[in-house]
């Protein structure tokens, strides 16, 4: 028995969306635990903006940012033999390039409109990153835009509603926001 | 020249198959997430899991992690091969070598 060109095409298709959703899947079981970290990271973070003089909070986030990033090598190496080496080496270098774009962005905005008052520099590390896993979800893995629209929005309800506590606003609601996403995305 | 495998072709063992076959080193993949990528329902993925086992073109090893039952599935090394023959004459059908 043979099978027509469009039924065998039709075959392939379903082939590579099924692998292809294997890995959407997969990706979200390894971002799961790394985005649960960060929010807890964040959640430090704010709060010691909210506890510490700002002289302090620099030191603050460098630390816990360096906590961040050794969590997030740690809890990838599970994903190690997903990928090819090469793969990996590209996607590391990738994400460094991306990162770093990032915090450049974020350096020269404050260069350029110079906020007057903490809460604006409170607030808009929340935009960038709700930004950039919206843009993450549209273009590769679609639970990332619902992150990233939660995010924001967070952001923006605590900057119109609730200025005099924002940064714990941010603590509760931003890192509070990400711990739920990641575990969102871990039972996927 | 490859063959159809009529085993194989049937919608959800295709998916099945296609689902393992995208496993690195025919690693084992855990039934809920087999159910999800699949997106099948419990019984119909058992039925045809059952037929793929009995074929030799997959393992099915159950164990407990805590009290929890796991029933893990992988790729056999006949099914990779019989797999990859599948998908290799539905390229050939495609690309005009067979069919209409």
């Amino acid at each position: 028995m043979g099978i027509s060109k469009s039924e065998a095409a039709s075959a392939l298709a379903d082939i590579e969306s099924t692998a292809g959703r294997g890995r959407l899947l997969k990706g979200y079981q390894i971002g799961g635990p790394i985005l649960m970290a960060w929010g807890a990271v964040w959640a430090l973070g704010y709060c010691a903006m909210g506890l510490l003089a700002p002289d302090r909070w620099g030191v603050s986030w460098l630390v816990l940012d360096a906590i961040g990033v050794a969590a997030t090598i740690l809890l990838s190496r599970r994903g190690k033999r997903e990928v090819a080496a090469g793969a990996r080496a590209a996607n590391g270098w990738k994400t460094a390039a991306g990162a770093f774009a990032i915090l450049a962005f974020v350096a020269a905005t404050y260069a350029v409109f110079r906020p007057t008052s903490v809460e604006p520099a409170i607030v808009f590390p929340g935009l960038v990153t709700g930004l950039v896993y919206a843009g993450v979800g549209v273009a590769f893995a679609p639970r990332y835009l619902w992150i990233g629209a939660a995010v924001s929005a967070a952001s923006l309800v605590g900057w119109f509603f609730f200025q005099p506590w924002l940064a714990f606003w941010m603590a509760a609601v931003g890192g509070g926001g990400l711990f739920v996403g990641g575990l969102w995305l871990r039972r996927a | 020249m490859a063959q159809l495998d009529e085993l194989i072709h049937q919608p959800l063992r295709l998916k099945i198959m296609a689902a393992l076959h995208a496993e690195r080193d025919a690693e084992p993949v855990e039934f809920s997430r087999l159910k999800a990528v699949t997106q099948a329902t419990d019984g119909n993925l058992g039925s045809h899991l059952t037929t793929l086992e009995k074929a030799g073109y997959v393992e099915i090893a159950k164990d407990f992690v805590g009290k929890k039952p796991r029933t893990r599935v992988a790729l056999t090394p006949v099914g990779r091969k019989a797999f990859r023959r599948h998908v290799d004459y539905l390229r050939a059908v495609v690309e005009g070598v067979d069919g209409d």
